[in-house]
């Protein structure tokens, strides 16, 4: 009997290794997980659900008349001297069950323990001796009396969420290890009716029907442009970056600030933390930096003016020849204005414990140049061109973790800012031009 | 027909012919393939799975997809009752096959031979779809 290799080795830009001990370990680590589902469940229920639903279902209804009341003192186990004592009201109450006269202490459940001892008087005061209360008596041990009912939905929430989540995560890995084991690759890999069941995670991006392997378009064509058929949905790395600025300098500063009111109210009450003090220089600088990154990088954003390009049909097909416009926002002198269209291939994978992406553009054609641009504040550049596909390029792909993408690319270079690089991506679907593509030869148009 | 063969295993073999000599093939078009296995010994197949698929291969994780699949576990279906199997399939419009710098996509065709011993033998033979020219890096561009 051959055992299955526990090591992988490299072939090529590929990692093999023993899918027989990766299925193992998965599901090993699924059934661990169904396994605290089922424990964490049964201990829920049984301490939990179950004393309750007899509560609301079993207990038969009884006059409770409050023969005595008290404090209880709970004081967390082991702790001699230290630790948080709690006051919980209890109530000695007489009453009928089972045709035999019952008294016993209980616990009403509107009365929650508390640390405050006033309080917890105060909420015992609110019961008299003598007085009659409605009560529920267990006919399993007539002793146990309640004097409230209903549910807990904060309890029976938790009771199910954490329980659930671990049974659901931990039985659909099951389920798929047991489907999986001893299959191969191809098999495991056809489509079965049970695939999108056992896989509702699967990171596959949307395809377009009846293309496997293509991306759909749906974004790139709900925006109608202004002169042509479609507007292009921007994609700007600048634009995330300058979020991601954002999202620090506000946070960074929020923590900031608690310390800074902290420092201050220990100053105010006559108290030098020189440590806190110490630490909130280096902190604050690091905040005001945060800050003026932001709005730099908003200012360069948005003083360049906005860019949009629209497009006469999409999706786009090899051999296809399409409008475009160009209109840019902004004032003053542009250097230069260039379009391009390119390809790029991005490969995801794994190195060690990170998630690598690779980027590389392996196809470019200068499409526009324009050249020396004086932009009026107010008004906006318009400039229409032809963005043609050769007839034998790839079509647009997308899979799990390897991607080749289209796009029409903006790069401007204003005389006052900064260079930036705006991309509008395209989906380029395989065969032959299709219908709508104007069979327009090369032109180009510029208004402002 | 185009033949090849593979016999990595022990003596074992399989060919297989494509219904076309060049395996180059127009999307939507029919692939039509024959295969025989062959040299096996006392261990005999108790199953055959055959499958056209395509695969990525390059800087990033391998995807899959399997666009035709089809197990024989018919003891008259298999050898040594019958000398050799076949099947067809309609290629979809997508993907092509393509010839990346840091993403592949291949199409294949595999035989994957299980014997009653519990060893398994899997061939694959690549073909095209489509006539996509290799990536080439624009100039300067160079990784």
């Amino acid at each position: 009997m051959k055992l299955p290799r526990f090591f992988g080795k490299k072939r090529g830009h590929r990692r093999t290794g023993s899918q027989a001990w990766a299925s193992f370990g998965e599901g090993l680590f699924h059934a661990v997980l169904l396994g605290a589902g089922v424990v964490f469940g049964g201990l829920l229920a049984s301490g939990v659900a179950v004393p309750e639903w007899r509560i609301n279902h079993d207990f038969p209804p009884t006059t409770c008349t409050v023969v005595a009341k008290g404090l209880e003192r709970l004081a967390p186990a082991g702790s001699a001297a230290g630790g948080a004592v709690t006051w919980q009201p209890c109530l000695r109450v007489r009453y009928e069950a089972a045709g035999s006269r019952q008294e016993s202490w209980t616990r009403p459940i509107s009365a929650a323990p508390t640390t405050d001892r006033a309080a917890a008087l105060t909420r015992l005061a609110s019961w008299r001796l003598g007085e009659t209360v409605p009560g529920w008596y267990d006919p399993a041990d007539a002793s146990h009396v309640v004097l409230e009912r209903g549910y807990n939905w904060w309890m029976w929430l938790l009771a199910l969420l954490l329980p659930g989540a671990l049974l659901a995560f931990g039985g659909a890995g099951v389920a798929r290890s047991v489907r999986r084991w001893g299959k191969s690759e191809e098999r495991r890999a056809a489509p079965s009716r049970l695939s999108g069941l056992l896989h509702p995670l699967a990171g596959s991006p949307a395809q377009a029907p009846d293309h496997p392997g293509v991306p759909a378009c749906d974004n790139h064509v709900n925006s109608p442009g202004t002169q042509l058929r479609y507007r292009l949905p921007i994609e700007s790395p600048e634009s995330w970056t300058l979020l991601g600025f954002g999202l620090f300098a506000v946070l960074w500063n929020a923590i900031l600030i608690l310390l800074v009111v902290g420092a201050g109210l220990d100053l105010l009450g006559g108290r030098t933390d020189w440590l806190l003090i110490g630490l909130l220089v280096p902190f604050a600088c690091v905040g005001i930096g945060g800050i003026v990154v932001f709005l730099r990088g908003l200012v360069l954003a948005t003083a360049v003016g906005t860019t949009q390009l629209e497009i006469s049909a999409h999706p786009l097909h090899p051999g296809g020849a399409y409008d475009v416009l160009l209109a840019q926002g902004g004032s003053g002198l542009f250097t230069s204005l260039d379009v391009t269209l390119e390809l790029e291939e991005q490969a995801t994978f794994r190195q060690g414990t990170d998630t690598r992406t690779e980027k590389l553009v392996v196809w470019r054609q200068p499409v526009q140049s324009w050249r020396g641009l004086q932009l009026a504040s107010g008004q906006r550049f318009e400039g229409r061109t032809v963005v043609s596909l050769p007839p034998t390029v790839m079509h647009s792909f997308a899979s799990e973790h390897n991607y080749v993408r289209w796009s029409i690319v903006v790069r401007g270079a204003p005389a006052r800012w900064p260079a930036f690089t705006r991309v509008f991506p395209v989906v380029v679907f395989p065969g032959t031009v299709g219908p709508g593509e104007p069979a327009a030869g090369h032109r180009t148009e510029a208004t402002t | 027909m185009s033949q090849a063969g593979d016999n990595a295993g022990k003596g074992l073999r399989v060919l297989v012919q494509f219904c076309r000599a060049d395996r180059r093939y127009e999307p939507l078009s029919a692939l039509r393939v024959r295969y025989a296995i062959e040299g096996f010994a006392d261990d005999h197949p108790r199953a055959v799975e055959h499958s056209v698929l395509w695969y990525t291969e390059g800087k990033g994780e391998e995807d899959l997809v399997v666009h035709f699949f089809e197990r024989v576990t018919e003891r008259s279906a298999l050898p040594p009752a019958a000398a050799s199997g076949t099947f067809a399939t309609l290629l979809p419009p997508s993907p092509l096959s393509y010839e990346g710098v840091i993403v592949k996509v291949r199409w294949c065709v595999r035989v994957r031979v299980f014997f009653t011993g519990g060893r398994d033998f899997v061939s694959e033979y690549v073909f095209d779809v489509g006539r996509i020219p290799p990536a080439r890096l624009p100039r300067g561009d160079d990784p």
